[in-house]
């Protein structure tokens, strides 16, 4: 069970990473030239909460297994997302991205503390069960890297088909964006795939094959990221089919997130499916 | 006397489509200007059109043609337009508004891009014009000496021309959210015209892996590319440089689109759907402009780039206040010899007919007098000339008191001609008799 420090540790962790989206987004209006610093210094120390966390919660469990249930895995989803923005940034600056990731990093802080009281996830019987986990999580990271990079191309096109004045520099250019937005699809895919395979491997193993056009077939979880996969594969689909590069490889890497959003929270209330 | 009139209209109030369709060259000036001398004998014509203006400045007398309605017709009537449909775009001013329209003008103040000098060009390309043409005189001529020597002294003298935001950089910068690198990049220019040759300058710098100019003089195309170790075509290849290239600046002189959507349409395809920045630079437009609406098409005009520029405008507060401080000393100074030059003549003929009258009742008296000596007749020639000047004075006094506090004494003047009969029967008068 999650205790009440945890949880007042987790709210701690929410407000430093909810913090360095505030200090990022004043670079909207203003040229400070410490931001750069304290956005990466609240990022990183609610990186380290968080860590601590999941180390704690680890301890308290006496697994020390990743993904053992919603509080332990939505943790790590905000971590990785908030090293990935760390890396980025220190090693190819893009200082937009900052405005799009780190809310989503706060959503899931704050995800990991509604869903923490909730019935933990059944402990990882198999590794076929872990590397489904693993593969499905690490593939919302990548599509939440693709989302925020797919919302600031829209954003710099828009401002460029109004005739704007040219779009903030720290949103980087359609060129970047796209290429972004293709490496984080294309990665986000190919786990995605490896997650839905071990997830059908699953299945089977547990004998549910004759419940597999049934009972599966209903389940929002599964169609949701049936309707995620087929998304991003429109998206890899772009250069075959030269119409689905730019924006709207872009809309659709929003509304992959989305999707992949809802099979997120479906996975909260039913994690062993129908 | 004379009377200053301006129309015209700019980026500011008239669409670009409209503004193209008022544009014209040297040879369209030179035609326009006999078409006006046809009309408007008397008066004075300057034309002048650039990308983003295209203004008429006329001087005549001050009860002479052409009058605003005249020359809104005139305007509507040369270019075919619907008179109707050109007024709501149209400025007028008059007067002393004309001159100091016309030095903000010269000092870039009225500019697309404040602090640009090209204008100071094809302001005196404008005007030498005229002057071959014999379209400029006594008015005109002066005025517009004054102007250039006001706007070259504004661009030199303040900040104005510091930093400014030229629509080449802004390009520039429009690239760069575009594309990230350049090195593998084509830039290609459709023509070779000063404006394109500027835009082109900034974006060699940004190093593009080719450089292509595309021109009908494929000589002109040589040398042009020869300064940014580019390559030259002729405008045959140019269907074929649109599927490769990446950044395109149109700035040819032809009168309709080079580039229009239907023939853009299979090369966006051939492409496949690459983004591509096309900068039109030209008026009238060398891009239809439906072919921004296509996928990966970035595609910007004249005013478009304004847009950007007038968000500038605000952080060079500053070295405007001071142009303007400039400007309007500028115009004071003007006025004043303005008036002078046009007072002097009249109130010169004013004493002059009231001293030949009172001299000749002077005359008619002596004749009377038995026994007039020289010395007599003197002294009733000083006191007649001493009561016309002391009647005269508070006449000529309120005229130069009308002139300092009403602008330009045109009315004044006028009416002072008529109440004194200095009309031009007066003057040949005069002239027969000092024959």
């Amino acid at each position: 069970m999650v205790s009440t420090f945890q949880l007042v540790l987790l709210g701690l962790a929410g407000i430093l990473f909810a913090g360095g989206w505030g200090v990022a987004l004043s670079r909207l209006w203003s040229n400070w030239p410490g931001v750069r610093g304290l956005t990466y210094s609240l990022v990183a120390a609610g990186a380290a909460v968080c860590l601590g966390l999941v180390v704690w919660h680890s301890y308290k469990r006496e697994v020390w297994l990743p993904l053992g249930d919603n509080f332990d895995t939505l943790i790590w989803l905000a971590v990785l997302l908030s090293f990935l923005i760390l890396y980025v940034q220190f090693v190819c600056p893009l200082p937009g991205l900052d405005w799009f990731v780190l809310p989503i990093v706060v959503l899931l802080v704050i995800a990991a503390g509604v869903f923490a009281k909730a019935l933990p996830h059944q402990y990882i019987a198999s590794a076929w069960k872990w590397g489904h986990l693993v593969t499905s999580y690490l593939s919302a990271v990548a599509f939440a890297v693709a989302f925020a990079v797919g919302a600031m191309y829209l954003l710099i096109h828009r401002r460029l088909r109004t005739k704007k004045a040219p779009a903030d520099p720290n949103l980087g250019n359609l060129e970047r964006l796209e290429r972004l937005t293709r490496t984080s699809v294309s990665l986000g895919f190919s786990l995605l795939s490896v997650g839905m395979a071990t997830g059908v491997v699953i299945l089977v193993d547990k004998g549910r094959s004759s419940a597999f056009g049934r009972a599966w077939l209903t389940s929002p979880k599964i169609w949701l990221a049936v309707a995620v996969w087929l998304a991003y594969a429109v998206v890899l689909h772009a250069p075959i089919n030269p119409s689905f590069r730019g924006r709207r490889a872009a809309i659709l890497s929003v509304i992959g997130f989305v999707l992949m959003l809802g099979v997120i929270v479906a996975v909260q209330f039913m994690p062993e499916g129908p | 006397m004379h009377r200053l009139l301006l129309l015209g209209l700019d980026h500011d109030t008239a669409p670009l489509a409209l503004r193209e369709r008022l544009a014209f060259d040297a040879a369209g000036s030179r035609a326009m200007m006999d078409a006006f001398a046809a009309q408007f004998p008397e008066a004075e014509l300057v034309p002048l059109s650039t990308c983003n203006r295209v203004e008429l400045y006329t001087a005549q007398a001050q009860q002479g043609q052409p009058r605003s309605d005249d020359l809104i017709g005139f305007l509507a009537s040369y270019h075919h337009v619907d008179i109707e449909h050109l007024k709501p775009h149209i400025y007028q001013r008059q007067d002393r508004a004309v001159v100091e329209h016309l030095f903000r003008v010269c000092s870039s103040l009225e500019s697309m891009v404040l602090g640009e000098t090209q204008i100071l060009g094809q302001v005196r390309s404008a005007y030498e014009l005229s002057r071959q043409r014999g379209s400029t005189r006594t008015i005109l001529h002066p005025l517009f000496q004054r102007a250039m020597a006001v706007g070259k002294q504004v661009l030199t003298q303040t900040d104005i021309a510091e930093g400014r935001l030229s629509i080449a950089s802004i390009a520039v910068d429009y690239a760069r959210r575009i594309f990230e690198r350049f090195d593998d990049k084509t830039v290609l220019s459709v023509g070779a015209g000063k404006m394109g040759v500027l835009v082109l300058k900034h974006l060699a710098d940004l190093k593009p892996r080719t450089l292509v100019v595309c021109s009908r003089d494929l000589a002109k195309a040589q040398r042009v590319a020869g300064e940014f170790d580019g390559q030259a075509i002729g405008m045959d290849q140019l269907a074929t440089s649109l599927v490769s290239a990446d950044v395109v600046v149109c700035s040819t002189a032809s009168v309709a689109p080079i580039i229009t959507r239907t023939a853009f349409e299979p090369i966006v395809r051939k492409r496949r759907s690459r983004p591509i920045f096309l900068i039109d630079i030209a008026l009238p437009r060398d891009i239809e402009p439906e072919i921004g609406q296509l996928n990966g098409v970035y595609l910007y005009n004249l005013d478009d780039l304004q847009l950007v520029v007038e968000g500038t405008r605000d952080s060079r507060r500053d070295a405007v206040r001071d142009s303007e401080n400039l400007i309007a000393g500028a115009v004071e100074e003007y006025t004043q010899w303005h008036r002078a030059h046009e007072l002097g003549p009249v109130i010169e003929e004013l004493y002059q007919r009231y001293h030949r009258l009172a001299l000749e009742e002077v005359k008619k008296a002596i004749e009377k007098v038995p026994h007039p000596t020289p010395i007599k007749r003197q002294r009733l020639e000083q006191l007649a000339r001493r009561i016309v000047n002391k009647l005269l004075h508070n006449h000529v006094r309120e005229l130069r008191n009308a002139q300092r506090l009403h602008g330009p004494p045109a009315q004044y003047l006028h009416t002072m001609e008529e109440q004194f009969d200095l009309g031009q029967e007066w003057r040949d008068e005069r002239d027969k008799e000092l024959k």
